[in-house]
């Protein structure tokens, strides 16, 4: 009777093992539609088997025990939240993307949501905007200011910094930009420009004629002259080459984070004309 | 008139100033209402800008902002009080433009609301939809001064009395033109319709133009024409009926006398005919007498003389044998007799037709013997070429009345019988009857002359319609046959077609003639029934 115990045990813990195999896990912060375009992406890009789990729908110590059982091959973190929960796993490397502050540690890489700050360098040179305002606050854009403040020295750029650790701080801080930039570079941090204090970006912009340049093209029907746009799905793709790369041996660590390689630039012809600009930019 | 165009302008004018002032008050509160409604938008205007502008510095607490803003606000002139509060009700910035103790204002509150369609810039990297979820974040109050919409009302009714009353008495004098020109032309129209109706059909209204008095006045004229065109023609009218009435009345004078002297005749006729009767009478008497005598005396005389002859043979008397003088003489002295009695017959009848003769009423009398009078009467008068045959009944009982009018009745009949043949040429029946289901007697007078035409049928029983009045007729005999049949309770009846001849019927009950005896007698006694209808007639 043992002995036929032992065995139905043994029998009830293997045969599901085939089943569970898997080489990624996606952890998914929420359902989104953008992070599911991402996901596309990724599947298009690998071709890996990969189990999908939303952490909305899941507590996050079941998704912590499911990761350690499971135990896939490579995370692919979708989002911060996401990527927070991913990062607790130790052993198991972990790709992100769609995670606007990420702070990876070892073991983990990804592609950002933030272009390369060179590519809105390109347009501020196109434009000929030579000061150019950037409010940020820096626990959350810090980083990436100073990426875009070197690369702006190279390009001979001079990036007007204002910190703000608040949103209400924003206006007064564009406000104590007057005069002083030629553009504005709207970066998407979410205390520099919130909500309520959006408006003073493209209010600045009327008052001082200075195009704004930002980060989507959601803006461009409030005021903004030049959105430079992501393109999540080919951020999935990124991701899924990574992931791929990954899969076949590569250790994380030698693969460092990216920023999305696809631009989806778009003008608003109106603002420009208005600014007396060109709106035939080149390519960024 | 003058009352007419007074009542016109005092009922214009008190009309005018109504709707003047209805206007003008419809037209102050119209703009009072605007006055109000445009302040009203103007303050909600300025606070909704105001709170559009103050939302960033509300958001970012830069009250140095905000005051700015709501002194900006408050310095227009009906803004009497500005705040902006947060949404917690906490009071940011306030500007008093002046001590706002002026009673009547406008409070007006607008919210001052986040962009409600601004995403986050991770949403909007997400891409999620955009979905307004506007966030009250504080209130801007504003206080608007209405005291101007007293001003503009004071404004607004002096200037409405002013052109209001200007207008009133503009349009009042206008008005008092137009009634002058169009009650002018009344006045004309109205003096031209006196004028003709006291009878001055020359007059006409002169009035000049193509509207409704103009018309009106042609209208008028037109008819005064017409009136006067009838009124001479009702003149010349006149003027002939005169004429002609007189005319009439002359040859009714020529036709009344006529008649008069017709009845005239007919009365001297009958005075005529009762003094030949009278004289006829005497000497007939006497021959009849003396026939009677020679009768008697030749009777007593032929026997002597009969021995005469036998004893001394035949001799002569007057030149003829005595054998044929004896029977001669009888025969002759029978013939004087008999033809005495048949003139005093004659003499009789022509009396009797003449003036009546009251002791001829008789309770009974056959129809058949008045028919045999009447001829007798007429016997003189039968023309050569008229055939006259009589068919008397056998079975006609005697009936009650006065065989001597009767007889006047068919004197009548038979002699318009023999007056209508054409050429006095012709046949005329006279037949009895005795109608046993009816009990009635009829005499029927049957002619082959021209007939009666329906037109002359209708007038026929007139009294003095005759188609003979230039031959001698008088209009009177078949009216007065009509009375006596009537009288004797019967009915005469004609029917005639023109070229057919004419039958004239008298029917007479038998019982009631009887019925009417005693009446008949009674009458007869005191006046020849004619005579009656003389009077009456």
């Amino acid at each position: 009777m043992r002995i036929l115990r032992s065995l139905l045990a043994a029998i009830l813990l293997v045969v599901p093992l085939p089943a569970m195999a898997y080489d990624i896990l996606v952890l998914q912060s929420l359902h989104e539609k953008g992070y599911e375009e991402a996901v596309r992406g990724v599947r298009r890009e690998c071709q890996a088997s990969t189990r999908t789990i939303v952490l909305s729908d899941y507590a996050e110590t079941d998704v912590t025990r499911i990761i350690r059982e499971e135990h896939p091959r490579v995370i692919v973190a979708v989002g911060d939240r996401a990527l927070a929960v991913a990062e607790r796993v130790r052993g198991i490397p972990v790709l992100y993307m769609m995670a606007l502050n990420p702070k990876p540690r070892q073991k983990a890489t990804g592609v950002g949501m933030l272009l390369d700050p060179s590519r809105y360098l390109s347009v501020f040179d196109d434009i000929g905007a030579k000061r150019v305002g950037v409010v940020y606050d820096p626990a959350r854009s810090g980083s990436y200011v100073r990426r875009a403040q070197t690369a702006a020295r190279r390009s001979g750029i001079d990036l007007v910094l204002r910190e703000v650790h608040s949103p209400k701080e924003t206006p007064a801080m564009l406000d104590s930009l007057r005069g002083k930039v030629d553009a504005l570079w709207m970066i998407p941090d979410v205390t520099a420009v919130s909500p309520a204090s959006t408006e003073a970006y493209f209010l600045f912009s009327q008052a001082q004629s200075v195009p704004v340049v930002t980060f989507s093209d959601v803006y461009l029907s409030m005021g903004g002259a030049v959105a430079l746009g992501i393109d999540r799905f080919d951020i999935g793709k990124q991701l899924g080459a990574m992931a791929e790369s990954v899969l076949a041996g590569t250790p994380v660590d030698d693969i460092p984070p990216q920023t999305p390689r696809r631009v989806l630039p778009k003008t608003n012809d109106g603002v420009l004309r208005r600014l007396k600009m060109n709106s035939g930019l080149g390519g960024y | 008139m003058k009352g007419f165009r007074f009542r016109l302008y005092l009922i214009s004018t008190a009309t005018i100033a109504l709707l003047t002032a209805a206007f003008a008050s419809v037209y102050v509160i119209t703009e009072m209402n605007g006055y109000r409604s445009t302040l009203e938008r103007e303050g909600k205007l300025l606070a909704t800008i105001l709170a559009q502008n103050a939302r960033l510095p509300l958001f970012a607490e830069n009250r140095e902002a905000l005051s700015l803003l709501a002194s900006a606000s408050a310095r227009h002139p009906s803004i009497l009080f500005v705040s902006i509060s947060n949404a917690e009700g906490q009071l940011l910035t306030e500007v008093r433009n002046r001590k706002d103790d002026v009673g009547d204002a406008i409070d007006m509150d607008v919210p001052i609301t986040s962009p409600g369609t601004v995403l986050s810039p991770d949403a909007v990297l997400l891409g999620r939809a955009t979905v307004d979820n506007k966030r009250v974040i504080g209130h801007v109050h504003l206080r608007l001064d209405t005291s101007g919409v007293r001003e503009q009302l004071k404004e607004l009714l002096v200037a409405s009395l002013a052109i209001g009353t200007l207008f009133w008495i503009n349009v009042s004098l206008l008005c008092y033109q137009i009634l002058k020109r169009v009650t002018y032309s009344f006045k004309m129209l109205l003096r031209g319709i006196e004028e003709i109706g006291s009878g001055h059909l020359s007059t006409r209204v002169d009035l000049e133009g193509d509207d409704e008095l103009a018309r009106a006045a042609n209208a008028i004229n037109a008819m005064a024409a017409s009136l006067e065109l009838r009124e001479l023609e009702n003149l010349s009218l006149q003027e002939e009926l005169l004429k002609a009435m007189k005319l009439e009345v002359q040859e009714e004078k020529k036709r009344v006398m006529a008649r008069l002297i017709q009845t005239n005749k007919m009365t001297s006729l009958g005075l005529l005919l009762s003094s030949m009767a009278h004289e006829i009478n005497n000497p007939n008497a006497s021959i009849r007498f003396s026939g009677h005598m020679i009768s008697k005396i030749w009777a007593d005389v032929v026997p002597v003389l009969d021995r005469i002859r036998e004893e001394e043979g035949d001799f002569y008397l007057g030149g003829v044998p005595f054998q044929t003088a004896r029977t001669a003489l009888s025969d002759n002295a029978v013939k004087i007799v008999e033809n005495s009695e048949r003139i005093a017959r004659v003499v009789q009848g022509l009396r009797e037709y003449g003036i009546g003769d009251a002791t001829k009423g008789r309770p009974d009398f056959n129809l058949n013997d008045a028919v045999s009078a009447a001829l007798s009467v007429l016997a003189c008068q039968m023309k050569q070429n008229v055939q006259l045959r009589t068919a008397l009944g056998s079975d006609v009982p005697a009936i009650a009345g006065s065989q001597q009018q009767i007889e006047q009745v068919l004197i009548n009949l038979i002699m318009n019988a023999m007056q209508a043949l054409p050429n006095a040429c012709g046949e005329v029946d006279v037949t009895t009857r005795y109608e046993r289901e009816s009990d009635e007697v009829v005499v029927e007078v049957q002619d082959t002359g021209a007939g009666i035409s329906a037109e002359i049928m209708e007038r026929l029983f007139e009294p003095f319609f005759s188609t003979k009045l230039d031959r001698g007729g008088s209009g009177l005999g078949l009216y007065i046959s009509q009375f006596i049949v009537a009288e004797h309770g019967g009915r005469l009846l004609l029917s005639s077609e023109p070229g057919n001849g004419t039958l004239a019927r008298v029917i007479i009950p038998v019982k009631r003639g009887a019925a009417l005896l005693g009446e008949l007698v009674t009458a007869e006694n005191k006046q020849h029934a004619a005579d009656t209808v003389h009077q009456a007639g």
